[in-house]
Order: structure tokens, then C-alpha cells, then sequence
């Protein structure tokens, strides 16, 4: 190789084992689920001969498949938005209160992230079981009769699902209010707009961008969530990535798993692709 | 709102985010036989019996081999990728930058469930640990990847150029100008993969052979028919042991680890 070939392609040198890995093990394999939800069911094997729309069809005309999928969307909003309102006031003190408290905050909301998740489900499996802390508590007290139904239901999935993914709403959403100049809300306040105005207007759409990107992971985690909802919601309640998960390991259905996936996949980028646009308009207008 | 009530608001969500971590911590100090609060009395008794679980022992080898063996070659691929990025992308830096964060933005089940169907439609299958290694290695090349960049972004290209008019070749620039300038970054990312590859639950689950078991997965499958003390003594190690890495690249190495 001459020179200047040389001084062309040594540099790809570098990013080729990392380009080889993305391309092979993560491209390839994405086109080969949706290869494979086109495939026959198998008798013995994970998948027959030939092509089909059987999965698919399986799908559409199931009503079970189809509620499952709206009560995975329904979860995932609504952990969305509980991240949302219990995360804003605190991205925005770790943005703009004082250092000392930023620096412990900042350390107590990372920390979870530095904790397996199948660890912090369990620990919401002592907090909210029949037989749990919260209950025992409750009943100890006098407050109630009985255990609150906490586990083993859609609540008990939202509460272990906010906690896990809240940082992934507040981590954005505070780097989006840093970046956000103070003398603009100052500017406000010395033209007569009250503290809470000021915010209204000024800050609380300067913050979108945050709170889009905060609101879409967090929406996407909570679909894709495997280990929680299955933890929380024992065999009572399954979320679509469950149902999936299940398919593939306990029954070998991999093309009907595949076309379970990918209506999982398509319906949220659906919701994310209308929000984002839905966001979008608001925050130029 | 006023101030004394949004620093009380923000507590309370701090109190809620550590919640379950402490009390898995707490309960695996009690002496009795079922997980109650208040503990009945404290004791290491859960704690002997995890040490002497084979079972739980096996799998905590296997996760720190894995957890090995995907931060070496995470740490090397991503800390090359990181070079190319900053110095040679020019205008395909974006792409390259997306194509290198895309593990971590595409959801891990589906990662998962991809790369089962890939390894078996190449024959490779799951006998072997080569597909549970490649997912934990692109799910942690992110981190590298960004740790990585991030201390480049403040490399000056020009410090190679002066090394280079000094008559230092290729790989001598690297090792002697760039790789100590760059070191930090390296290892934070390195570690960081190390943490992330440890809690990997998803992908393992997924690609795991027959026979071998990461102790999240391990936990996982005792936590599904187990209620006793023993799961928590497991968590607590687990969460021990990831502060001991943290605290030493933080304290010691004085790092700041890039999470985003």
C-alpha cells in the first residue's frame, strides 16, 4: 500500500471492529426478526419452511394480543407521566438550587442506576407484597383491615417501573434547564411577571426539548421492560414484553414471538413518532 | 411554590428513589426465616448460607468472568471507535455517533431476542457463551464509547503532529502521547462496562447455555419461588460490589464516569 492509501484507510482501521460488531450483530439480527415473523410455525423446531402471514394474522385476530398491547401502552403512559410530574421539580433544583444539595442530589439519582434492576425490583417486591412492608405497616397501625392490593397488578408495575426509570426523565430534563440562560427569567421578573408566570412562560418551554427526550426514553424503557413487570405482576397481569419473552423460552413460538415484537415495536414508535410531532408544534407555536 | 416545600417535595422523591435498595440491604440482616419488617433480630445467618450456596457462588464467578472478558474487548473496540469519531469522522460524525450510541437506544429485550435468533440462524447457537458475550459487549459500548470521547474532545491533534516532527512513529504517538492523555476516559469507560456487563439481565437471560447462570439471572429464578432473607444477603454483595468499583475510580483515580 502506498502512502498516501495509507493516510486514506488507517484511521477505518479503527472504527472497523466497531462498525463489523454494530453491522453483524445488531443490524443483520434486527432485519432477521422481521424475517422471521414471516416464517412458519415449526412443529418441533423454533420455525418451519416457507413464508407466511399467519403470525400476523394470529395477532389481529386475537382479542387478548390486542388488549395486552393497549394495556403495555397504557403502563408505559402512565409511568411517563407519573415520571414526569415527580421528576420535573427535582431536575430543575439539581439545575438551579444551591450547590450543596446539587451535588448530593445528583449523586442520589444516579445511584440507582449503578444497581441491577433485578435487584431494585425485588425490593419492591418486600415493599409492596400482601405480606410487605407498606401493608404490614398500614395494618399495624390500624389504617386498614386487609392488605391493600398492591402487587400482582398494573399499580404495583407503574410504582416499580417510575422508580426504575425516573432518572432517565430527570437526567434530561435538568441538562435542558441548565442550558437555559437565568437572565431570561430574571428579564421576566423585573417586567412584572410573578415568580409562577415567569416559569410558565419562559422556562417551562424552554425545558421542552428535555422534557420530550426525557418522556419518549422513558416511554420506551417501560414497553421494553422485561424484569419488573414480570417481578411485580407475577402471572396475574403480563405486559406485552413478557407475553414475548415467555413465547420465545417457554415455548419455542419464535416467528409468532417475532410478529408480537415487532406490533409491540411499531405501536410505540407510533405514539413516540405522533408525540414527538404533537411536542414539536407546541413548542413553536 | 414556596422554598421550604419544594426542597421537602424533592427529598421525599430522593427518599423514594433509595427506598428499595435500602431495604433489600436491611433484610438481609435478619434473623429470621421469612422476610419481615421490623427484622426479627439482627444477624450474618443469611449471609453464611449464600456463601456456602454453590449455586449462588458458580453464578457470581461466571458474572465476574463475563463482566472480564466484555470490558476488555468493550474497552478496546470503544476506546478505538472514540479516536475515529473525534479526530477522523469529519461529516460522518453524526452517523458514526448514532450508529456507536444504538445499543442503548434500542430497547434491550429486543436487542436480546435479535441476536438469540441471529447466533442460532448462523449455527453458532447457544452452546457456547459467544452470543451472550457479543450482547454484553455492544450493550456496553456506549459507555466506553462516550467516557472515551469525552476526554478526547479536550486532546489537541497537534500534540500527535509534534510528536510526529520529533520522528516518534504510529503506534509510539499512541502509546506515549495519546493513550496518557486519554487514560482517564479509558478506564472510566472500561469500569463502567465492567458495572454495566455485572447487572446485565435481559441479554443474559436470553443467551445463556444450558448449565451457566449470571447471578442475575440466578437471583432472578430463586426470586420467583424463594422468599427467604438469602436473595437480599445476594443483593447487598451485589450492590457492595459495584460501590467498591465506583468508589474506587471516583476516590482513588479521581474519575468523573460519563453515564449519557
Amino acid at each position: 500500500m502506498n502512502v498516501a492509501a495509507k493516510k486514506r484507510f488507517g484511521p477505518l482501521l479503527l472504527i472497523a471492529p466497531a462498525a463489523i460488531l454494530i453491522g453483524v450483530f445488531l443490524v443483520l439480527p434486527y432485519l432477521n426478526i422481521v424475517v422471521m415473523s414471516f416464517r412458519m410455525p415449526g412443529q418441533g423446531t423454533p420455525y418451519g419452511p416457507g413464508f407466511t402471514l399467519v403470525n400476523y394474522g394470529k395477532f389481529f385476530s386475537d382479542i387478548f394480543y390486542i388488549q395486552q398491547v393497549a394495556n403495555t401502552l397504557w403502563i408505559g403512559f402512565v409511568t411517563t407521566l407519573a415520571c414526569l410530574i415527580l421528576g420535573y421539580p427535582v431536575a430543575w433544583q439539581l439545575a438551579r438550587g444551591n450547590s450543596a444539595f446539587r451535588a448530593m442530589g445528583y449523586g442520589l439519582v444516579l445511584s440507582p442506576l449503578l444497581v441491577g434492576i433485578v435487584i431494585r425490583s425485588y425490593g419492591w417486591t418486600i415493599l409492596l407484597g400482601n405480606n410487605g412492608l407498606i401493608n404490614r405497616t398500614l395494618m399495624g397501625w390500624g389504617i386498614i383491615d386487609g392488605p391493600l392490593p398492591l402487587m400482582y397488578n398494573a399499580l404495583g408495575i407503574v410504582i416499580a417501573l417510575v422508580h426504575v426509570f425516573l432518572p432517565f426523565m430527570i437526567l434530561p430534563i435538568m441538562s435542558a434547564i441548565q442550558g437555559i440562560d437565568p437572565s431570561l427569567e430574571a428579564a421576566a421578573r423585573s417586567l412584572g411577571a410573578s415568580k409562577a408566570t415567569a416559569f410558565r412562560r419562559i422556562t417551562l418551554p424552554l425545558s421542552l426539548p428535555g422534557i420530550q427526550a426525557g418522556s419518549i426514553l422513558v416511554f420506551v424503557l417501560s414497553l421494553s421492560a422485561y424484569v419488573t413487570p414480570s417481578l411485580i405482576g407475577g402471572l396475574r397481569v403480563k405486559t406485552m414484553a413478557v407475553t414475548v419473552v415467555d413465547a420465545l423460552i417457554d415455548t419455542f413460538q419464535w416467528p409468532f414471538g417475532s410478529a408480537l415484537a415487532l406490533m409491540l415495536s411499531v405501536t410505540g414508535a407510533i405514539v413516540v413518532v405522533v408525540f414527538g410531532r404533537l411536542t414539536v408544534m407546541k413548542w413553536k407555536a | 411554590m414556596s422554598k421550604p416545600f419544594f426542597t421537602v417535595y424533592c427529598l421525599i422523591i430522593y427518599a423514594f428513589l433509595l427506598t428499595p435498595i435500602a431495604v433489600v440491604v436491611i433484610a438481609s440482616f435478619n434473623a429470621g426465616a421469612f422476610l419481615t419488617f421490623p427484622p426479627q433480630g439482627l444477624s450474618f445467618r443469611w449471609y453464611v448460607v449464600f456463601f456456602n450456596n454453590e449455586v449462588f457462588m458458580r453464578a457470581i464467578r461466571t458474572s465476574l468472568w463475563i463482566a472480564a472478558v466484555t470490558m476488555v474487548i468493550s474497552g478496546i473496540i470503544g476506546t478505538t471507535a472514540a479516536i475515529f469519531y473525534v479526530q477522523y469522522s469529519g461529516r460522518l460524525k453524526e452517523a458514526v455517533r448514532i450508529a456507536m450510541l444504538a445499543p442503548l437506544l434500542l430497547p434491550e429485550v429486543l436487542t436480546a431476542i435479535a441476536l438469540l435468533f441471529f447466533v442460532y440462524s448462523i449455527g453458532i447457537g447457544t452452546q457456547t457463551m459467544f452470543g451472550m458475550i457479543i450482547g454484553h459487549v455492544l450493550i456496553t459500548l456506549p459507555f466506553v464509547f462516550i467516557n472515551v470521547s469525552a476526554s478526547m474532545e479536550s486532546y489537541d491533534p497537534s500534540w500527535s503532529m509534534a510528536a510526529q516532527s520529533l520522528g516518534a512513529g504510529r503506534f509510539t504517538r499512541f502509546r506515549r502521547i495519546m493513550l496518557p492523555l486519554i487514560k482517564p476516559g479509558v478506564i472510566g469507560g472500561c469500569l463502567f462496562a465492567f458495572i454495566i456487563s455485572f447487572d446485565i439481565f435481559t441479554i443474559s437471560f436470553m443467551l445463556k447455555n444450558v448449565g451457566t447462570s449470571t447471578l442475575p439471572i440466578q437471583l432472578f429464578d430463586y426470586l420467583r419461588t424463594n422468599f427467604t432473607p438469602e436473595a437480599a444477603a445476594v443483593s447487598t454483595c451485589s450492590i457492595v460490589l459495584t460501590l467498591i468499583v465506583v468508589v474506587i475510580s471516583e476516590k482513588m483515580l479521581g474519575l468523573r464516569l460519563h453515564r449519557f
